[in-house]
């Protein structure tokens, strides 16, 4: 029985989501200007809920070995391997979660270099599979300041996004209704910032691990009301929960950050094992990477170039620094996980020495561990719960000699 | 039973090659201790063992740790690091760097005076440097385990292995064997690239340096030449296959006089 009222909801929303997609339909990175692709008239899906799916599912390591078949290497994104592996073998977990016979047809392909590169390589293969347009925006890489400049480039590529989208739908955007998508879109997000932010009470109301699951209507309906509507009632109920002091894990000890991917097919087991050990993972960098304060319905496509270029994943050290700091704080945190995710080079922050800076700025303890968001070949259960246990209790001896 | 005077405890290591039962009383005296392999077929000798134990031995709590400690019925579960800090502690109650190699991993943990793990490190992505990579390399070498610390004393090569993956390094000792590399440089050669992988480590050798676990048990020149390339002075532990099994024994006493002084 889940612990929350909006994740019984949740289900109903997804199942809804999921059943009514429907042509004209374009595909989008999960931080990519699906507002844009909303206010068009298409609806939009997006292949890294897919890809979480897999995971969660713990299907991907069924399909992971087909994509390296096909020429793509073990080290390399697990969800692009797992989500074409999936493809190459016709199966899908939305047949069995939704009824649906297979992934949807795009009509329209748009990716968001903002994360990564391999997304361009995935969307490209289904470009091709599908015969369909694809659509790249190539923002500038890893800013400490994200200037003008920065923003006016990406403008331009949302133009050309537009253009594109226009000749497949057959109608040109309407600006007013880019405006009320990207209104619906900031409500959403700023939503969202505040159900995160009932865990800075202490006892926090909500664990990482329910966020992961909450987190979706974020993703996959931004700019839409049942998103708003969706994130007012979750807010409502959590408020509330902090209210009285109601803890998402009983007991809470020790209070974390985690920095990272999540390891999607061992959500279960992890969040038990903080459980067992009276630690609550309060907040993460990934939940809060739906958060775009800088969206201004009434300066559209300037406001997202700048929400969707200073992302966290895609800042330099000193800002992915600065904002840990801040976080840390915000949080009353007394150690930060790192999630060595082995296939996300992109969203591991523990290897050009983020941990050890951030020890010595804020005297935080850090800890390190293996893992990856899919293929579970490169996790192991023992391994990390000697690790997460051993941490816990270093922070609990720590704030015991306080 | 023999001693039904005292109180006494169980601390259980199950590591991933052995499990090492080790029983002390209130003041922290030990008075059983066995090595058992932990392989599953002989899970009756474990079964044996214990109830042994707690035939001789009125034991209050037990403690369990390593990698299969989630599987053994016990009072209290407790990582491997946190029962080599206890353990060690119990030993040198000063503030120290413990090394702790295992069978598969190596550990360095910064340890308080009373045990507290202050900051801990595991290298366990791979057995390289471990007590399984030194009997895979000496077995495709042809060297006697037992043997291989005293060869290694006799040689002044400075010959290392390179590779970081068991299976690469296995073919380089292939190469040292058809180049007639002498067996003596060989064992040394062995442990010197242990060694080079260890002082990587982020560790703190301004503290006291102490090793532990079974592998410097049977492999005393690795302290040796630890010594030598950390410049510092490096102890072995008194019995260090035992000293996370002991540890565990004192963390078993001192929860069950917390929640005796509780009750
Ligand atoms: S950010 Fe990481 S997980 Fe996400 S698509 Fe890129 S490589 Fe894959």
């Amino acid at each position: 029985m889940p612990r929350l009222n909006a994740q019984v909801k949740l289900k109903s929303i997804l199942r809804d989501y999921y059943e009514n997609l429907e042509a004209p339909l374009a595909w989008c990175t999960s931080a990519g200007p699906a507002e844009i692709l909303r206010a068009m008239g298409f609806d939009v899906y997006f292949p890294e809920n897919h890809g979480a799916l897999l995971g969660a599912s713990r299907k991907a390591l069924k399909y992971i070995p087909r994509a390296h078949q096909a020429g793509y290497a073990g080290e390399i994104c697990s969800y692009l391997t797992a989500d074409i592996g999936a493809w190459l073998m016709h199966e899908t977990p939305l047949t069995e979660a939704y009824g649906l016979p297979s992934i949807p047809r795009p009509d329209l392909i748009v990716f968001n270099t903002n994360q990564c590169r391999e997304v361009a390589e995935w969307f490209n293969f289904f470009g091709e599979e599908f015969d369909c347009p694809v659509v790249g925006v190539f923002p500038p890489r890893h800013l400490e300041e994200v200037t003008r400049a920065d923003i006016d480039q990406v403008v331009a590529q949302f133009r050309n996004v537009i253009a594109v989208g226009e000749e497949v739908i057959g109608k040109p955007l309407d600006p007013e209704r880019l405006k009320e998508t990207l209104r619906l879109s900031l409500e959403g997000t700023t939503l969202w910032k505040k159900v995160l932010e009932t865990a800075r009470n202490v006892p926090s109301p909500l664990t990482f691990f329910d966020g992961t699951i909450l987190m979706a209507p974020v993703v996959v309906l931004r700019g839409t009301q049942v998103c708003v509507d969706f994130y007012r009632e979750a807010l409502a109920e959590l408020e509330e929960l902090a209210a009285r002091d109601v803890a998402a894990v009983p007991g809470e000890q020790v209070r974390l950050y985690w920095e990272g991917m999540p390891i999607w097919g061992r959500l279960r087991f992890m969040a038990d094992l903080f459980v067992e050990q009276r630690a609550c993972v309060v907040a993460s960098t990934y939940c809060n990477s739906w958060v775009f304060d800088d969206f201004d319905p009434d300066d559209p496509l300037p406001s997202m170039a700048a929400a969707y270029t200073k992302i966290f994943i895609n800042r330099g050290e000193m800002t992915k620094l600065e904002y840990l700091r801040r976080m840390v704080e915000e949080y009353r945190v007394d150690g930060i996980i790192f999630h060595d995710s082995k296939t996300c080079f992109n969203n591991t922050n523990s290897r050009f020495g983020l941990p050890r800076k951030l020890q010595e700025a804020t005297g935080i303890e850090t800890l390190s561990i293996d893992g990856d968001l899919n293929d579970l070949r490169f996790f192991s259960d023992g391994q990390t719960r000697t690790r997460l246990e051993t941490f816990i209790e270093q922070l609990t001896m720590k704030s015991m000699s306080m | 039973m023999t001693h039904d005077k005292s109180t006494y405890y169980l601390g259980a290591d199950l590591g991933s090659s052995f499990t090492k039962f080790v029983v002390i009383d209130d003041n922290g005296n030990m008075h059983f201790r066995r090595t058992i392999p932990t392989l599953s077929r002989h899970r009756e000798l474990q079964s044996q063992t214990v109830a042994e134990i707690h035939e001789r031995f009125p034991v209050a709590a037990t403690c369990a740790t390593g990698y299969g400690r989630q599987k053994f019925e016990c009072d209290l579960r407790k990582t491997e690091l946190i029962c080599a800090s206890a353990g060690v502690s119990h030993l040198h109650p000063v503030e120290k760097s413990i090394i702790d190699i295992g069978g598969e991993d190596i550990k360095i943990i910064e340890s308080g005076p009373g045990g507290e793990v202050r900051h801990f490190y595991m290298n366990d992505k791979c057995s390289a440097g471990t007590g399984a990579f030194i009997t895979e390399i000496a077995e495709r070498a042809e060297l006697e385990i037992a043997e291989m610390s005293d060869l290694a004393r006799t040689s002044q090569s400075s010959r290392v292995i390179n590779s970081f993956c068991t299976v690469f390094a296995k073919t380089e000792i292939l190469g040292w064997k058809f180049d007639n590399v002498p067996i003596e440089d060989i064992s040394r050669g062995i442990y010197l690239s242990i060694v080079k992988r260890i002082i990587k480590l982020p560790m703190r050798s301004d503290l006291p340096v102490l090793m532990c676990g079974g592998v410097v048990a049977f492999h005393p020149y690795l302290r040796d030449l630890l010594a030598g390339e950390l410049q510092t002075e490096v102890q072995v532990v008194e019995d260090p296959q035992y000293a996370v099994a002991l540890g565990a024994a004192l963390l078993a006493q001192r929860s069950f006089a917390t929640s005796m002084s509780e009750n």
